[in-house]
Parts: C-alpha cells; structure tokens; sequence
C-alpha cells in the first residue's frame, strides 16, 4: 500500500465540496416550504441522495484498493457486460421524463447508460493505447476506435436520451486527439459543433467561423485537401442547419431554437424554461435570496429544478458569490486532474483521466450554459451536484479511478 | 515513451487546460453578466412570477325603499376562471365532466379566454351551483389554470321589477375601463337608471391583495408585505324615494301597455313610483348574460330599453290647460269670471273644433270640461300682445322645458317654444298664430314628458312651490354616516294662491263630474286632476291624465300617459285612480277600476273616427 500522503486529498475534498453543496441545493429544490405541492416520489430525492452519496463514498474508498491493472484487463468485459445491460433496458426498462434509460434492479432505478460511459471509455482507452499512435494518414485505428464509442452512443440515442448521445458523441474528438490525430485534423472534427452552434443564431455566424476555422486548419495541418474539406464541411452545415430550420424540423423544434436565441419569444411556451432560469440566476443578484429564500425555485417555477436546472437553485438561492464558488471549484477539479493526467507515464492512464475530465467538463458547461441560456437546454446534470443515484455513483467511480490511478501510478509505470 | 510524445502531451494538457478555463471564463462572465449588470431586470421579474395581485372585489352598495325596505342587493355567484397559459388541454374532459358541460361547448370557451389573453386569467363558466363549484374546488389540484371566484350580482329582493328604475349592469367597455382608475376589464357597471347615474356612489373601491402563487398560479399563502395590499371599501348605500308597494302596483297596472307613469311626492319632488312600460326582465341581465334575451329586447319595435317616463316628449294636451289657467290670470288677460261663448269650434281664419258641450264657460268650467275655445282664445291673445316668450319663461319657472334632471339618465328636457325655438324650427317669421294657438291646449310642438307633466302638476298640488324631481333622498357612507339629500323647494312667485284656487276648482270638478269620474271619482279620496288626449299623427291618440290628490292636502301626484290609449279618461284616469286609492288608503276597495285597469283595451277617439270617414 502506498503512503496516504501520496492520496490526491485536494481532489477527494473537492468531490466533498461538491457533494454537499449538491444536497444543499437539492433539499432546497424538494424540501422547502411548500414542497406539499411536489410529487411524493420528488420530495424524497433529498434522502435518496443522501443515501447514494454515501454508498459512493465506500465505492470511492473500495476502489483506492485495486490495482489500477484491473481498469485495463477488465474494460473490455465491462464494455460487453454494459452493452447487454443497454440493451436490457431497451428491452424492459422505465421511462421517465420521456427517455426509457432506467433499469429497475431490487429497490434502486440504475441508468446502465451512466455507468456506460466508464466502460466505452476504459475500452476505447485500452484499444487506442495498445495500438500505434494514430496519424493522419493511418485512420484505421481511429475508425475502430470510433465504432467503440458509437455503439453505446447509438443505443443511448435509441433510449431517447439526447444528451447522453452528446457525451459519448464528445469523446471522439477528445480521445483521437489525445492519441496523436494531428491537431488540425481534430479541430476539423469539431468544427461543425462550433459552425452549427453559431449558425443557429445567425447563418453569417456560421459562414464567418466556417471561414475562420477553415484557415486555422490550414494553417496547423498545411493540407490542402484537409483545407478544402475542412470548407465544404463548414458550408455544408451552414445550409444543412438553415434547411433543417426553415424545411425539416417541426414547428416545436423550431419553437425550442427561437426560444434560445430569442428568450423572450413564448414566454410561457418554448421559452418558458429559459426565460425561469435567467430570471432565477438574475434575480439572485450578489449575495443571493438565501437558503430556502428563493422565490423561482420555492415556487416551482422551473421543471427538474433538482437536476438539469440546479445551477438556477444555487445562483438565485447564494447568488453571483454561491455561482463563483461552484464554477471556482469545478475550474480547480479540471485543472488538478488535467495535471494528474500531465504527470502519468502510462497512456492509459492518461488517455482515460483526460477523458473522465472531459466528460465532467462537458457535463458542466452544458447545464450551466442551459441554465443561463448559453446554450439551448439541453437536459444533462450537473456532475457532482444534480439529484441522480446512477449519476453520482458513475461521476464517483470516475473520479475514483482517477485518484486510483495517480494513488497507484508508480506501480503503474513499472508494470509498463 | 519518446520525446515527442511526451512533449505532445504537455502541450496537449496546456492546450485542453486553457481551453476549458476561457470556456470557464465564459460561463463565469455570462453568469456575471446575469446576476450582477441584469440583476435589476430579473429582480423584477421575479416580483411578478411569484407575487400574484389578486382584486377583492367590494360589495356594490344597497338600494332601500322610503320606508328602509331593501330593495337592491348583492346575491354571490359562482365562476370558474382560466390562465390559459398553465391549463393542461389533457384535463378538458375531466372539466367538462366536472361541470357538466359538453366537451365543444368548453372548448370553445378555453379558447375564448386563450383568444383574449393568454397569461391573464379569465371567466371560464360564471353562475354555477354551488355544488359543482365544491367539486371544482376538490378538484382544483388536478386542474393547472383553473381557479375559481366567488362574485357578487344585483339580486331583487321585492316583486318590484324596477327595470327603468333601477337600471342594469354590464362589463364596461374598454374605453370606460382606460378612462376610469377604479375600473378593470370584467368589471361591470351600471348602464342605465340609478345603477348608471349613481355609479361612483354605488362602485366601492375594489381591494388588492397579493398572494405569492407557484408556478401552477396555486396561492401558497398571502404575501408578507402587508402594506401594500388594501382592504375593499363597500360601496355607498342609496335610500330612494320609491314605495314599494306604489311601485309594485304601477308596474302591474301598466303591463300590457305602451306609455309611463310617474308618482311624485308633491311636497318634495321625491318620486313614489315611476314605471316605463313596456318594461324588460331586470333579473335576466343581472348575470350571466341571456345574448338570445339581449338581442331580443334591443330588437324589440316597442323598445322596453327606453325610458318613456322621463326620455319621452309628448304633447301634454289638455292636461296644461290648468297651467294656462294660472298664466292667463297672473298675465291678466282674464280672471275667474271671465267667459268664453264655445259655439263648436274657435274661429281664427279658420274654425278650430272643440267639442266641449256649447255655451258659455269661465275658466273653472273650462277646466272641469276641456273647452279648447276658452285656451284657444287666451292663446291667442298672449300671442297677439307680444306675450309668447313671456309665456315660455313663465312655463318654464315650473321646473319644465328646462334643464332641472331627476337623478336618472337620459332625463328629457322637454320643449317649451318661444319665438326663437319656433324661428328655428319653421324658419324666421314662417309661423303663425294657429301654430301658437294649438300650444295653448298642449299640442302642436309643446312636449313634455310624463315626469314633466308630473312635476307640473306638483305646483299645482303643494301651492305654487317648484320641485326638484329626485329618486335619492340620501346616501349612507360604509363608515355609516348618512347624508340627505335636500329637497329643494322654490316657490314660483307669480303663483298665487287666489289663482291656484280657481284652476284646483277646476281640476276637481273634472274628477267628480267630468267623463272619467265613474273610475275616479272617489268619495273616499277627494281627487283632482286634468284628463288629455293628444292628437298623434302617427296613430291612436295619446291619453293623458294627470291629478293629485286629497285635494284639501295632496300628499302624491299621479301622471300617467297610455300610448295609443285614447281617451284619457278612460285609459289613463283609471290607473291613477287605482294608485291613488292604493296610497291614500293603503288598499283597494273598488275592485271594478283595478279590474278595468288590468283588462284594459284601447278604443278609438270621435276625432279619429272623423277623420276615418
């Protein structure tokens, strides 16, 4: 066993932090004083959490006591053993709020699609590291690679889970481009997000970035085939996004993106959640309503206010200071792991905390930028913080891993 | 591993470090941007999310009769309301089954109340029983967007129906609600009679509480800051001059029939009853509006909308012959002995009929038998002296032809000519004294409504004093404080009492003796009054009678005008016999008039049937 000293304390107390300032938030989303009106199965979240943060924290401890061997010998048995869960709860899951992701094992609901995440990711991890480093020209492996993530991707997508889909969709990038893609070439693959993002709002925005990230690549990679496909892709979504708004999506579609990059459009229709969470975080002000305080949260007038929506809790209930907090602690989170990543010798180690980090990182920007209506909404939680067993045991043993692997990362590079 | 990968990495862990702390810096500087520069913005908007204001609505003041007697009150009605925007289509069967309403017909009215507003909250379904209302209120928490509110409408506690008098309520119209701070959309307020005219009095002051509501608009508890919210202030009392049992008899006696009727206090002007007729169901507008109703009545050729009692101007006819009486005396063209030869008609360039018996008359006789020769001639020399605009003011000293309103609305004025009113209407100089001279037995373009005409003969009744018509004789504050309302009295000064004697003589005699004295003639109350048909060119004649009585001391006034009755002697003398019997003696002994009265049917007048041959 190694020297506790050697334990990342920094991050385990910053999981605390992030633990408790999620129940807080929680109790003050289901347990305020006019709870009677919630649904009875809301109103006992609060417990629920308390119950799965403290099974995290044994399962967090536990797994301080393996060899960080085991991650890697045992990812492609996790891989098949969640792909079958996956399609069990397909088969015979619950649905709820619309998407059938819950598996019902013994008292507790699990959303195999969490625990997913960690499985694609050791085993897309453990394929690209025991493989050469990719180049631009040698794709095979990054096909490979890519098939790995889209399979769960897919199955996620058909429990009608979008954001989830958007998580796994992300590590592609992320994990080609810690295996060596070439810098212009990853950027090639995420730059239709950025174009149809902005083309969203304004088609010129896209057409602009299009143009802009066009000659970034250009400049990095020096490609020209890369340089003109790079081109045709940015202008391709431009007018596939303007095709899509103005001939295929429905009108609720269409209602949903006005509402986003106009929030003032239907106020009580599309725009009704957008608008509650601006007016939450707004009116929370510096120092906020305090707890148990906040009007828009009390009353209820945000949907799921104790998951996709938390952040709204906390900025209206502590305010701009209790925001600042929580995006200083998850800032610190991203940069401590980032390091520990930086100092591991084993790819594996360091392909899968850099993906563990982005996962979070994703997670975080996407609430937090729906709930300030930076982003359309798009329902993910808040790791750490939004109710959700399956969610925090996943965030939890992620982050364990994490401090396993550095705890252990000696032992790792010999084994090397 | 090589260099270069290990290079690589640093970099890359840079590079992924630095994008994610300037994507921090973007939710960081959005979320400042939210809470601090926006703070102000959103603060307010959630003020308005969660602090709902909710109107109480204040009692509408009460009506009382002379006596104290309620007459208007507040009855609570029952209304579902909607806020469209949190109303769950999916819930429409269960209402509809709650309510017991089909789906369509609910349907459309959701989408009523959508087309009005989709936020505020609307009248959904107004006067359900109270039982279906319970279940509402059961079922309230399966029903986002369904409230409900109890609401007051005007209830009539006594058999008088009141139409004209009291007036109905309607939503006022958007230009009502913008001009008036009191007022808010829905509200209803009085269109007509005293609900109109007494509307401020009446309207309390609605009250304004705040509720904090979540966002299915549940009030969770009032809002903490009690100084904002105000308690509803009650609307004023008014206490009438009505009788409810005149009232009530009046409206009976008159059903059936075209033509008002007015009663009047001649000591103090206060109105003892007042009916229109025909009249409307007062009770069918006072709720939910009945449109099929609504519609029916405005379309109606008789128009039961207007107010024949005081809006109408007609021809007094003969009943202004007494007036004359007192003008021809005080102007001194004759006095109490002076006769007058009737030969059958009035020669003045052309012969104008009178169909009094033939002989000589003084002024008493000529009452007491509606001679139009004596009238004729004392109209004729007011005219030929230059005294016609001296005769208009002096009518008009009467509280007549000029603006002296009761407190009900669209009160006519009516039109007492003189030459300039008759240079208008013939054009300068283009009228002659035949147009003068039919004035003189209330025809041709004297008009006067049956209040007038009341209010005339009130000068006649209390000795030569002018009254101010009035409904309200005080108001009773919600503090309870009551305030009366004086009623004015000015005596007319050429009046004297020598002269009232001669004319009252006259108007007594035409009751004892005269053609209507088998209906009015009471042994038991000495009555006097004044018969007239006036000449309508557009039909039947008018009948006219108007009378006051005991005669020794006149404690009420009774004009009453049949359209299109004929004589009136026959068809309006008998209603005010029966009224008059009713107060003085506070019963109906000759059964025979009351009988009459009720079956009456209209016959045509000799002059007609002359001018038929």
């Amino acid at each position: 066993m190694n020297n506790v000293r050697e334990f990342s304390w920094s991050v385990f107390f910053t999981w605390m932090i992030l633990a408790v300032i999620g129940l807080i938030a929680i109790y003050s989303a289901t347990q305020g004083p006019v709870s009677q009106f919630l649904a009875e199965y809301i109103q006992d979240n609060f417990i629920k959490q308390v119950v799965w943060v403290i099974i995290s924290l044994f399962v967090l401890i536990s797994i301080q006591f393996i060899s960080p061997r085991a991650f890697i010998q045992l990812s492609y048995l996790a891989y098949g053993v969640g792909i079958i869960l996956m399609i069990l709860t397909l088969m015979f899951g619950t649905e709820i709020n619309g998407a059938k992701s819950w598996l019902r094992i013994g008292p507790a609901n699990l959303q195999p699609s969490e625990l997913m995440k960690i499985a694609t990711i050791l085993a897309a991890a453990n394929y690209l590291t025991s493989r050469r480093d990719i180049s631009a020209d040698n794709v095979r492996y990054a096909l490979i690679a890519v098939t790995i993530i889209l399979i769960p991707a897919s199955l996620v997508l058909m429990q009608n889970d979008l954001g989830t889909a958007l998580i796994f969709l992300s590590l592609i990038p992320v994990m080609l481009f810690w295996s060596g893609l070439p810098y212009g070439v990853s950027l090639f693959i995420i730059s239709p997000a950025v174009i149809a993002y902005l083309a969203v709002i304004e088609w010129y925005y896209g057409l602009v970035a299009a143009i802009l990230l066009t000659a970034l690549i250009f400049f990095i990679q020096r490609r020209v085939w890369l340089t003109v496909t790079s081109f045709v892709t940015g202008f391709l979504t431009v007018s596939g996004v303007q095709v899509a708004m103005n001939q295929l999506l429905q009108p609720h579609q269409i209602a949903r993106i006005a509402a986003f990059t106009n929030p003032n459009y239907d106020p009580t229709g599309a725009g009704w959640n957008v608008l509650q969470a601006k007016t939450a975080i707004g009116s929370g002000g510096l120092t906020g309503k305090g707890f148990l305080e906040g009007t828009q949260t009390q009353l209820k007038f945000l949907p799921e206010q104790w998951t996709d929506f938390i952040f709204c809790v906390i900025g209206e209930e502590f305010g701009f200071i209790g925001s600042t907090i929580v995006i200083l602690t998850f800032t610190f989170l991203f940069v401590r792991l980032l390091n520990m990543a930086g100092n591991h010798k084993h790819p594996f180690a360091q392909l899968v905390t850099v993906s563990f980090t982005s996962v979070y990182f994703i997670h975080f920007f996407i609430n937090v930028g729906s709930a300030s209506a930076l982003l359309p909404v798009i329902g993910l939680p808040l790791p750490f913080i939004s109710y959700g067993g399956s969610a925090f045991l996943t965030n939890t043993i992620m982050l364990a891993i994490c401090l396993n692997m550095d705890f252990h990362k000696r032992e790792f590079s010999i084994y090397r | 591993m090589s260099i270069s990968q290990s290079n690589r990495t640093r970099t890359s862990i840079r590079a992924l470090q630095v994008i994610m702390i300037g994507m921090m810096l973007v939710v960081f500087g959005r979320v400042f941007y939210l809470q601090i520069i926006e703070y102000d913005v959103y603060a307010a908007l959630g003020q308005e999310n969660s602090v709902r204001q909710e109107y109480v609505d204040a009692a509408r003041g009460l009506i009382y009769d002379r006596d104290g007697r309620l007459i208007v009150d507040n009855e609570p009605i029952y209304s579902i309301t909607i806020t469209p925007s949190l109303f769950d289509k999916d819930k429409l069967p269960l209402l509809a089954d709650i309510l017991n309403v089909s789906d369509s017909l609910l349907t459309a009215r959701v989408q009523e109340a959508q087309r009005y507003s989709w936020y505020r909250t609307s009248r959904l379904i107004t006067e359900i029983d109270f039982e279906r209302f319970s279940a509402i209120q059961e079922n309230l928490w399966q029903l986002p967007g369904i409230g409900h509110q109890i609401e007051s409408k005007r209830h009539y506690p006594t058999d008088i129906n009141g139409s004209h008098l009291f007036g109905y309520l309607r939503e006022a119209s958007e230009a009502e609600y913008q001009n008036s701070d009191r007022l808010k959309l829905g509200d209803k307020v009085g269109k007509s009679g005293l609900e109109m005219i007494y509307e401020d009095t009446l309207r309390g002051d609605d009250g304004v509480k705040y509720l904090r509501v979540n966002a299915l608009g549940q009030a969770i508890s009032n809002f903490e800051d009690t100084t904002l919210s105000q308690p509803p202030v009650q609307g004023t009392d008014i206490f009438t001059t009505i009788d409810t049992e005149l009232q009530v008899l009046a409206e009976e006696l008159m059903e059936g029939k075209k033509g008002a009727l007015v009663a009047m206090d001649p000591k103090t002007g206060g109105v003892l009853a007042m009916v229109s007729a025909p009249d409307y169901d007062l009770q069918k507008l006072a709720g939910r509006l009945d449109s099929d109703y609504w519609q029916a009545i405005n379309a109606d050729t008789l128009t039961p909308l207007y107010n024949r009692a005081i809006s109408g101007r007609q021809p007094p006819g003969s009943t202004f012959k007494p007036i004359m009486g007192l003008i021809g005396l005080h102007l001194g063209f004759i006095d109490s002995t002076t006769t007058v030869y009737n030969s059958g008609a009035y020669m003045r360039g052309r012969p104008y009929r009178d169909t009094a018996p033939i002989g000589d008359y003084n002024l008493e006789n000529a009452i007491a038998n509606s001679s139009n020769t004596f009238f004729f001639s004392l109209m004729d020399q007011i005219a030929t002296n230059g005294y016609l605009n001296e005769w208009s003011s002096l009518v008009k000293d009467l509280g007549v032809g000029v603006t002296n309103p009761i407190d009900l609305p669209y009160a006519s004025n009516g039109i007492v000519p003189d030459s300039t009113y008759l240079n208008r209407v013939f054009g300068e100089n283009q009228w002659g004294v035949g147009d003068v001279m039919s004035m003189g037995i209330g025809q041709g373009l004297l008009s006067l409504s049956p209040l007038q005409v009341a209010q005339m003969t009130s000068v006649i009744a209390n000795g030569g004093y002018r009254v101010q018509p009035h409904i309200v004789k005080a108001t009773r504050m919600p503090s309870g404080k009551v305030i009366e309302k004086d009623p004015q009295l000015h005596k007319v000064e050429w009046i004297t009492d020598e002269n009232l004697g001669v004319v009252r003589a006259g108007m007594r005699k035409v009751v004892s003796e005269g053609p209507s004295r088998y209906y009015t003639n009471n042994p038991e109350v000495p009555t006097a009054g004044k018969t007239g048909t006036a000449q309508n060119p557009h039909g039947r004649d008018h009948g006219w009678f108007t009378s006051f009585a005991p005669y020794d001391d006149p404690q009420i006034v009774v004009s009453v005008l049949i359209e299109n009755g004929g004589y009136g002697s026959i068809s309006a003398a008998p209603v005010a016999a029966v009224l008059i019997e009713k107060y003085i003696e506070g019963e109906i002994s000759r059964n025979y008039v009351y009988n009459y009265v009720l079956n009456f049917e209209s016959r045509p007048t000799d002059s007609e049937l002359i001018d038929n041959e």
